[in-house]
């Protein structure tokens, strides 16, 4: 391999940049063409330059690594970065992904690289393996946001935001209280990283927030559907297990 | 004192009644009594068997029985509460109104057996009741007793307890004081300056030991003055401003005479550790973490305000560094709400009030 690596560093603290940045800069494999303080910027850079590596950040204001990952069109080679997430942890081992715990050595970011270069010679394609990640969730807590990309903008919503998802294939629709946003993700997803307490799985195809539902409605013999509380008073089927945890979640 | 009066609800129950080996004990003892006080009145003093039996059935079945009611009598008037000569006539009366009984009874099934030359019977009531009175101080001594020993037995397992509940606390509070992610980042930090800024770096490296041995020192003293503590939360802003820089902006208004005031060792760490958490991470604008201290008699109020972005998260009330807090504080004052949150929407505010010994002025 004759060229350099286009490499890219995200990350918000401006002591560790600097590091990174120290450890590559005589390293004839590496040319950092930029560096990132947030993921926003991460984002836009990465769709922007297509770089063929990124030193990712974890822990980063605004949007986190693991959910820049979910918004990326293209998808570069990622070395992450983390000072201590036990949970992340588990998911690299399990999924095979390179990461770097702060504070590390030059030589341990060598071997890393090394990595990298072995598989962008192998052609090795690691989309996949990032859409496995971004799934995984091993940390007992529920999500408490969302992250989705209309066209240019980044959304972040929070799940009190959120009224109902319904299913589209290998996408979710999202509607929340001021539009709808498309994401690739799965229902189950939803349903387990959603905190049951305050979303239920009515149907196959929807899963409601209950603040947000006005009645439920008997509409055949054991048949029903709920009456959400917006202006269209949209109308969506439950199925026979959706109303028996509807029942279970509002005691009735 | 305090401790016992806990559990009282359940040593009133009566020790016979609710302990199956002592009441076996006790009839066997006083059936053993019964049996050796037949067979020596029958074989050395020649009395007639009916006599023997009523004899040792009245003074070692019926007042055994009637007896066990001194538990109450005891009960109710405990020796570290009730006066000496109060308790001498409370029991002097309960005596009295036991032997009547005692007495009444026995001669109520005598009565069959009296005849005019049974002398034996007849002329046994003044040493029945002499013997009445002598019972009732065994048994007032048997109770006390085992009420006693009741009393220890709670009070030891409370103790045990309460340390337990003591140990655990102090562990928790341990265990959320050196944030391991705080912790590797500003090694980090070390790691990226000694290549930068060698001077810097050794500053850091001095800062950062001075905090983890005042996070340490938390076993061995609970209370320090607010300007220790005070002193140790400018260090830990410090050593995260060298992450942070711009970003982190901390700001203080301290009523100076707050400064002696006694406060729980390492409290005031984890919300700091919060405010910065939620203020500082979460965005990429300036976080300005506001503290206000001011004392008013006999309390010390702390008041913790930082800024955060709510686009960006929800805060859910309390985690566990709060809770932990709040815990702690209940542990030491013995007082529920002296911890105070509320969500400005744009920022968090937490207050703290801390008990004071002696008014700090």
């Amino acid at each position: 391999m004759s060229e350099k690596l286009q490499t890219l560093i995200i990350e918000d603290e401006e002591l560790a940049r600097n590091l990174l940045r120290s450890y590559l800069k005589d390293n004839p494999d590496i040319e950092v063409i930029g560096e990132c303080e947030n993921g926003f910027d991460g984002i836009k850079a990465i769709n922007d330059k297509k770089p063929d590596l990124v030193f990712l950040d974890i822990q980063m204001p605004k949007i986190t690594g693991f959910e820049m990952i979910e918004l990326l069109d293209f998808k570069p080679q990622i070395i992450f970065t983390t000072a201590y997430d036990q949970y992340a942890l588990k998911a690299f081992e399990l999924n095979a992904i390179d990461y770097l715990l702060k504070p590390f050595s030059k030589d341990r970011l060598l071997a890393a690289i090394d990595k990298v270069k072995h598989r962008i010679q192998n052609e090795e394609d690691n989309t996949e393996k990032l859409e496995e990640l971004s799934n995984f969730r091993p940390g007992e807590e529920f999500i408490d946001r969302v992250v989705v990309k209309d066209r240019h903008k980044i959304h972040i919503i929070t799940v009190d935001q959120i009224r109902y998802i319904e299913s589209l294939d290998d996408y979710v629709m999202i509607y929340t209280y001021d539009g709808r946003h498309m994401k690739q993700k799965t229902m189950k997803y939803f349903e387990t990283n959603l905190d049951p307490k305050n979303f239920i799985r009515i149907h196959r195809s929807y899963i409601v927030q209950v603040e947000n539902i006005a009645e439920i409605q008997q509409y055949e013999k054991e048949s029903y559907i709920v009456i959400l509380k917006d202006k269209d008073k949209t109308k969506l089927k439950v199925s026979k297990t959706g109303y028996k945890r509807i029942k279970e979640v509002l005691h009735f | 004192m305090a401790v016992l009066k806990l559990n009282t609800s359940k040593s009133m129950k009566h020790p016979l009644t609710n302990n199956y080996r002592l009441l076996l004990f006790y009839s066997l003892f006083w059936g053993i009594i019964a049996a050796i006080n037949i067979v020596l009145q029958v074989l050395w003093y020649n009395v007639p068997i009916t006599y023997s039996l009523l004899d040792s059935g009245t003074n070692y079945v019926l007042y055994p029985l009637l007896g066990s009611s001194i538990w109450y009598s005891i009960r109710y008037n405990s020796l570290e509460e009730v006066s000496v000569g109060r308790l001498i006539l409370f029991h002097f009366i309960a005596a009295s109104i036991l032997c009547g009984i005692w007495v009444y009874i026995s001669y109520a099934i005598y009565q069959p057996f009296i005849y005019d030359d049974n002398k034996f019977l007849k002329d046994g009531l003044p040493p029945k009741i002499f013997a009445g009175y002598l019972m009732y101080i065994i048994y007032l001594v048997f109770f006390y007793a085992v009420n006693y020993y009741q009393s220890l037995k709670e009070k030891i397992k409370k103790e045990v307890e309460y340390k337990a509940l003591i140990r655990e606390a102090e562990l928790q509070a341990l265990k959320s004081q050196i944030n391991p992610h705080f912790l590797f980042n500003s090694l980090n930090s070390i790691s990226s300056l000694t290549v930068s800024n060698p001077e810097k770096a050794q500053e850091m490296v001095i800062n950062l030991s001075a905090f983890m041995r005042y996070s340490l020192m938390h076993n061995e003293k609970e209370m320090v003055s607010f300007s220790r503590e005070l002193d140790n939360i400018k260090l830990y802003l410090s050593i995260e401003k060298v992450r942070f820089g711009k970003k982190l902006n901390a700001e203080f208004e301290i009523d100076s005479h707050c400064m002696e005031a006694e406060i729980p060792n390492m409290i005031l760490q984890p919300l700091f550790e919060n405010a910065i958490k939620y203020g500082v991470y979460e965005t990429t604008e300036q976080v300005t973490i506001k503290t206000v201290c001011e004392c008013d008699g006999n309390t010390l109020k702390i008041s913790i305000v930082n800024d955060y972005d709510a686009s960006t998260i929800k805060r859910r009330g309390e985690g566990i560094g709060l809770r932990n807090i709040r815990k702690r504080m209940e542990i030491i004052y013995n007082q529920p709400d002296l911890i105070k949150i509320t969500d400005h929407k744009t920022s968090f505010e937490v207050q703290l009030i801390i008990p004071q010994k002696q008014a700090v002025s």
